[in-house]
């Protein structure tokens, strides 16, 4: 599936901002088995006093930018063109048993960013818990095929869990949204990571975007998208990480496309930094993905 | 032997008997006096000998000395669990740990080789990953570390050390070898109190400490010194000292160090990364800052790529690093070799990258990430202690979990073996380590207890240097187990006794060491601040003082009944905000002495020197320990509780005993402040101060109705009676008075003396622009001065004062903006994912 996908972050603030220092992580980059990207933009109002691009540790495009001019008011776009064409999953039932991918895990000799390792531990967003590893746990069994069982996982969190958009905020922690049994994607994504990771089992958290079809008859509301949250879990060195999306109790296929990973949504958080301000910030997100069609050329043959 | 020599021997036996009297070692444990058969070992008899000549008595008189020393010097540790959140101050065990020099050397070369290898280790992890990818190590063993800082993996420090300042808690086993029992490579803390303790202790037994001859600690730290201002690559030789800030358990070390070393005492939102450079704000403007001595743990080190939450951080300062910008002691990412975890593969890694095991052995260290160790650690469960791998919380278990196997409760073992099964790699098991004993000083005699010491060292250009004393850590419980003594009640110095000739450098720094500095400039913006509020606190409290001593002294003589001059000295207290409201028409007294003692009035004195000594207490750096003792001082006469009973004479007592020390601390200030930027900023705020508080007397008591003796009173708050005696014979007259108290150039209490001195401070303050037209502050000033220069004191009237006071706060403000205001930074709104 080709995406064209546009996302606007707008900030306006109370008081003229003197100047800001950020890092910014909203620059999609190729996933093997999943997207290539082919065209990327991002745009930055006002312009920064610099601004430098690169990689982080997980090998997602991050910038680096400053501005030392006075502003009220912050626009960061982004635009990219995406070519999501999904390797089919492995068969469940013939990923290795759960005991044998923490026994894998701990053994890695890979330090290296697709490691299984980082998954392992619990991260800034994502302490563990007792009650939610034990929760995790009945779908676990030792011998288990650990894919089969993290899906199971993440079914029963869309089942139990219920999709309340405001009830909680991007620093909610996963034992706030496991026991209220509600939340959005990100809760969901940290949940299920702490509780595989409770289990030794290696979890990861990835941010991107979904495509949303509007209801039958009804246009696509422009800027009606939002960014989106899912997991990833390793199963074993053959299969690496399946991505998984408990929010909608589908693995990710062509409607996900991812913007980044990381152990936690602190890592791949889409802004940090500091403004130099005494006021109140306002936030508003916009998000696009529309799907295009493709040139004849290119079309997969049917 | 000669006759005489057996006789002193057989003297000095006797009294270190004497002082021995009922010493009773541990079973099973080594102690360091103490041999095997009840003799005390031969290099502590010398010092036994000294103590038993001295005595009970002159013992108890000497350490009570040096605790005093500690306390007037602010050796405090800021403790946070403190009901009141407190400080408390750091206590000694007055009888030093001694040390023979080979029993030293060979601990000494042993921690050396260790730390050459925990370097190796660092770059390793952060570069090229050999020992992952060998197998030496497992990768999740250090993935599990917070303290793996992914965004600096890939980055090579600048001079090429990670590690530069190492500290290693060791403790001597039973077999009489040393282990350590902890690596601390983040930002090790407790050196300044060694120096604290090596300084009191030498005070309270300076005969002693010279006969012993034990090695000096000055040359360490100026190796130190040299080896950090090396890797200054800018030349301006600016070196800051990192703190997380006042608030920190161990700031008051900070302070001490960054004084002691002489490099700039910053925190994080006094530093600022432009481009590569990280640069610090100061009342001239940015000044780039190249090295860096980092007290602030890692993870807070920068809100953009580490704890997006930290407020103790700068900005940007990864990529400053990353990009040579700056140097770190030590790097960014050095904590990560303190995990428990690692100590488990260092044997193997020392073998495989040395050739051969350690000198120095470790504590037995076991992670229970690998199926054969785990099975081990439980199978040994009961004799091992179970802690946290990489010093996280363990879900379930209480936040820093360390005990033994056999003391668990059922449900913690059911717990630990749950989390063995699940998560063995949050665990280690380690042996459990017995420590020795060393003596320590009960009131009368010597008692057993066991310790730990921390031991120091320093990257130099000769490689890594290791201090020749420490830091023992001193628990008054008689559980030898290592593991047990996380805390310590109290600490003692280290006495390295030479067998040559003792290096004799100094606590000072030699001259040929000390870095020339002229610059006035690298006056952080924060620390101005301060500096001009503890200024205008400091001369609030004065003025508030005279008017209580106004109240309580004279005035009651001259007008005993509430009549209209004390009417007016009370509303001077009440637009102070030191007047009680639910005090109405007591005796005067009572006024007074609510203004000198309640806590609650903001204006009152109490409230003033907190004030002072909050302001003081956040650039400790820039005092010396006299001028932080009266300070200190200052703080405890005016906050004690007054008992209720308390008479006009105890306030006057009081308010004359707190006059007395902000005097002393004027005097020290202007002794011992060099006449830099620092000093000037103090002495704005105290000038700006006076001269408001003059006007404001001037105006309540020189106004044409105010009552008779009114001008007597203004002479007196303005401290000027005796200079108004000598130069006129008459009564208080008008003209006369206004003159002293206004005009008068020559009179250090008159308006016109302050505004001179707050010009000449402004005209000479950095970053001003000699050909650029006078500043804001300038012209304001200029402008009072010029209307007190154009006025007769008899041409006075009431809007002149009110005008001048309002140009004066107006100045306050400007001088405020122009050199102190940073806008707070905030931190940047998260997107939410749906």
């Amino acid at each position: 599936m080709l995406y064209d996908i546009r996302q606007t972050t707008s900030y306006s603030y109370a008081v003229p901002v003197r100047a800001t220092k950020q890092v910014l992580r909203m620059s999609p980059v190729d996933r093997k088995g999943h997207q290539h990207v082919i065209a990327h933009v991002l745009d930055v109002t006002p312009r920064p006093s610099e601004i430098e691009r690169g990689r982080d540790f997980f090998g997602n495009g991050i910038a680096w930018m400053a501005i030392d001019a006075a502003h009220d008011r912050l626009d960061i776009a982004t635009r990219s063109r995406i070519d999501v064409t999904v390797t089919p999953l492995p068969e469940a039932l013939g990923t290795p048993g759960v005991e044998a991918i923490r026994a894998a895990a701990l053994a890695s000799q890979d330090l290296g960013p697709a490691s299984p390792v980082h998954g392992l531990f619990a991260s800034r967003s994502v302490p563990l818990e007792v009650d939610i590893a034990d929760w995790v746990a009945t779908s676990c069994a030792d011998d288990r095929p650990v894919l089969a069982a993290a899906m199971e996982v993440m079914t029963r969190i869309h089942e139990d869990f219920a999709y309340q958009p405001g009830a909680t905020c991007v620093t909610t922690l996963p034992a706030e949204a496991f026991a209220a049994r509600s939340g959005v994607c990100q809760d969901f994504a940290h949940v299920m990571i702490a509780g595989l990771r409770g289990l030794g089992l290696p979890a990861r958290y990835v941010s991107g975007y979904l495509r949303t079809v509007p209801p039958a008859g009804e246009e696509r509301l422009a800027g009606a998208d939002a960014t989106h949250a899912w997991v990833e879990v390793w199963c074993g060195e053959e299969a690496g990480w399946i991505g998984l999306d408990p929010t909608n109790a589908i693995p990710a296929g062509e409607d996900h496309v991812i913007l980044a990973i990381g152990r936690d949504y602190a890592d791949v958080s889409p802004v940090d930094g500091v403004v130099v301000s005494s006021g109140s910030q306002i936030l508003a997100v916009g998000v696009d993905v529309v799907p295009v069609e493709r040139p004849q050329a290119d079309a997969p043959a049917s | 032997m000669s006759g005489a020599e057996t006789r002193s021997i057989a003297f000095e036996q006797a009294a270190v008997e004497s002082v021995l009297g009922g010493y009773e070692t541990l079973p099973g444990v080594r102690d360091e006096m103490m041999d095997a058969d009840g003799q005390p070992r031969a290099h502590w008899v010398a010092f036994l000998a000294s103590l038993a000549e001295l005595g009970p008595d002159d013992l108890r008189r000497r350490f009570s000395a040096a605790d005093r020393y500690l306390r007037e010097s602010g050796v405090f540790y800021r403790v946070y669990d403190d009901a009141g959140g407190g400080e408390r101050p750091w206590s000694l065990s007055h009888i030093p740990l001694l040390l023979e020099k080979s029993d030293w050397s060979e601990l000494a070369a042993g921690l050396v080789e260790r730390v050459e290898l925990l370097e190796t280790v660092l770059a390793d992890l952060y570069g090229a990953g050999s020992l992952v990818a060998s197998g030496a190590l497992p990768a999740a063993a250090v993935a599990g570390s917070p303290e793996f800082l992914r965004p600096l993996v890939g980055v090579k420090p600048r001079g090429g050390r990670f590690l530069r300042f190492y500290a290693a808690d060791v403790g001597r086993g039973p077999d009489g070898r040393w282990w350590v029992l902890s690596d601390r490579t983040q930002a090790p803390s407790g050196v300044g109190y060694a120096l604290e303790n090596r300084l009191a202790v030498t005070r309270a037994l300076p005969d002693v400490s010279r006969t012993l001859r034990m090695e000096r600690l000055a040359s360490f730290f100026q190796s130190f010194r040299t080896s950090l201002l090396k890797l200054e690559a800018t030349g301006e030789g600016r070196i800051g000292l990192l703190t997380p800030g006042s608030l920190n358990e161990t700031y008051f070390e900070h302070a001490l160090l960054a004084r002691y070393l002489g490099f700039l005492l910053v925190e994080g939102e006094d530093l600022t990364v432009r481009g590569d450079a990280v640069n610090v704000r100061t009342v001239a403007g940015l000044k780039r800052v190249d090295v860096l001595l980092r007290r602030l743990d890692a993870d807070f080190g920068d809100p953009l790529e580490l704890n997006a939450h930290s407020r103790l951080g700068v900005p940007g300062l990864v990529q400053a690093v990353r990009q040579g910008g700056v140097a770190l002691a030590n790097a960014l990412g050095a904590g990560l070799v303190e995990a428990p975890a690692l100590m488990a593969f260092l044997p193997r890694i020392a073998t495989e990258m040395l050739g051969h095991p350690l000198a120095l052995p470790h504590v037995g260290t076991w992670w229970c990430g690998q199926d054969v160790e785990r099975a081990q650690v439980m199978e040994h469960l009961d004799d091992l202690v179970i802690t946290s791998a990489f010093g996280g919380r363990i879900p379930g278990l209480p936040r820093r979990f360390s005990a033994v196997g056999a003391d668990l409760s059922p449900a913690e073992r059911r717990r630990v073996a749950a989390l063995m099964a699940q998560r063995g790699a949050d665990l280690v098991g380690q042996d459990i380590a017995r420590v020795s004993t060393m003596p320590v000083w009960n009131g009368d005699r010597l008692v057993p207890r066991p310790f730990t010491l921390r031991v120091f060292l320093a990257a130099t250009e000769d490689g890594w240097e290791v201090m020749p004393g420490g830091f023992c850590r001193i628990s008054e419980s008689l559980d030898a187990r290592a593991f047990s003594m996380q805390r310590g009640d109290r600490s003692a110095d280290v006495w390295v006794l030479s067998d040559g000739v003792v290096n004799s450098a100094t606590l000072m720094p030699s001259p040929e060491n000390v870095r020339i500095r002229r610059s006035s400039g690298t006056l952080q913006s924060r620390s101005a601040d301060n500096l001009f509020w503890l200024g205008r606190y400091l001369e609030r409290a004065e003025a508030t003082m005279r008017v209580v001593r106004a109240l309580v002294g004279r005035l009651s003589e001259v007008e005993p009944s509430a009549g209209p001059l004390v009417a007016r000295v009370l509303s001077l207290l009440s637009s102070w905000g030191a007047m009680p409201r639910d005090l109405a028409r007591a005796n005067p007294a009572r006024y007074a002495i609510a203004a000198l003692t309640r806590m609650d009035l903001p204006g009152a004195l109490p409230q003033l020197v907190r004030n002072a000594r909050a302001s003081a207490s956040v650039i400790r750096d820039r005092f010396s320990p006299d001028a932080w003792r009266a300070l200190l001082d200052l703080e405890s006469c005016l906050t004690t509780p007054v008992p209720n009973a308390a008479s006009e004479a105890d306030a006057y007592e009081r308010a004359d005993a707190g006059l007395r020390i902000i005097a002393a601390f004027s005097g020290l200030a202007s002794e011992n402040m060099n006449r830099l930027a620092g000093w000037r900023f103090l002495e704005i705020g105290r000038r700006i101060e006076r001269s408001i508080a003059i006007l404001r007397f001037a105006r309540t008591f020189a106004e044409p109705a105010a009552p008779r003796g009114a001008l007597n009173v203004l002479l007196q708050l303005a401290d000027s009676q005796i200079t108004y005696r000598t130069r006129y014979v008459m009564l208080e007259a008008r003209g006369p008075v206004l003159d002293l108290v206004m005009l008068d150039p020559d009179n250090p209490r008159s308006l016109m003396f302050q505004i001179q001195r707050i010009a000449d401070h402004l005209h000479v303050l950095p970053g001003r622009d000699p050909d650029a037209p006078p500043s804001l502050s300038e012209r304001l000033v200029a402008r009072i001065l010029s209307d007190l220069i154009a006025r007769t004191a008899e041409s006075f009237e009431l809007q002149h004062f009110e005008a001048m006071e309002g140009d004066l706060l107006k100045l306050s403000d400007e001088i405020g903006a122009h050199y102190f205001i940073q806008e707070p930074e905030e931190t940047v709104y998260w997107p939410v994912a749906t």
